[in-house]
């Protein structure tokens, strides 16, 4: 077992760990549709920081390339959740409610 | 040892934050605690010698993606946590998806540090891994992939945020009838 610490890759990965179980918790158990999506935010998030960890320990030096690999999911984060948001507003017109229980359809 | 005492209040920060977005029950308190584990994150990137990624978190997500989410809270229905109650069948549900999370978790964390434990094995070696590219830290680094080898999913980054930009105002567009269905 590697030790823990601010230079093992470990710590990093067990915090993901927790983000990415947080995620897949609040994804599965949240009526709110909001909520499904900070679940969603937090699962990339783990994501991210797993591609940053290991493009900081991936060999002899730093390689750049999980930073930007990170820097992307950023991008699709934004992007999805601006685009959930836009649909919860079309949803929450049409039915005025946002559980997930009750709405069926996007049609009202 | 303040690094050392940094790091461990980050990686709480973050735990504690997550944990907690994921179990509140008040829609804006479990944002809120988004926020927390978005800003301990945020810290971990500097600790990996990733300042620009850590901008980025900060102006991206706890200033972007949270405010339009506390934002879209303001319209939810149940937003201070008025609590109706809980059938039975989805108490039992909620209990299936803590027991996914935490096999979810487990074999997560199992793996990853299993693997930690192989690379720390492989880096030993010399020669093992090819060499990478050489460069500080810093944005001018990650600015030179984009525009290098990473030039078509930049691009096609690009094309997605337009069409998630054009496509989110279409949707929340207010359809207005035509004149003829007003007056029938």
């Amino acid at each position: 077992m590697a030790d823990l610490g601010p230079s093992s890759l470990s710590a990093y990965l067990a915090v993901a760990s927790v983000l990415f179980a947080s995620g897949v918790l609040a994804a599965a158990t949240r009526r709110n549709a909001i909520g499904v999506l900070l679940g969603l935010e937090l699962m990339l998030n783990a994501a991210a920081l797993q591609f940053a960890a290991y493009g900081r320990f991936r060999a002899a030096g730093l390689d750049p390339q999980g930073q930007t690999a990170a820097v992307f999911i950023v991008v699709v984060a934004a992007a999805e959740a601006a685009m959930a948001l836009a649909l919860l507003f079309a949803v929450y017109r049409s039915s005025k409610d946002i559980d997930l229980e009750k709405t069926r359809e996007l049609r009202s | 040892m303040i690094e050392t005492a940094l790091f461990w209040t980050c990686c709480l920060t973050a735990m504690a934050g997550a944990l907690g977005a994921a179990t509140v029950r008040n829609l804006f308190h479990a944002a809120l605690l988004l926020g927390i584990c978005l800003a301990g994150v945020a810290g971990l990137y500097l600790f990996l010698e990733a300042s620009y990624l850590a901008c980025v978190q900060v102006v991206v997500y706890i200033g972007g993606v949270l405010i339009l989410v506390l934002f879209a809270t303001l319209f939810s229905a149940d937003i201070m946590g008025a609590v109706q109650r809980t059938p039975i069948w989805l108490r039992v549900a909620g209990l299936a998806g803590a027991a996914l999370a935490a096999i979810v978790a487990g074999r997560l964390a199992q793996t990853a540090i299993a693997h930690a434990a192989d690379l720390q094995q492989v880096r030993s070696q010399p020669g093992a891994l090819p060499d990478v590219i050489d460069g500080g830290p810093g944005s001018r680094v990650i600015g030179d992939l984009l525009v290098g080898g990473w030039l078509v999913p930049f691009l096609v980054a690009g094309m997605l945020l337009t069409a998630t930009l054009v496509g989110a105002v279409c949707i929340v567009r207010r359809h207005r009838r035509p004149p003829e269905a007003q007056r029938g």
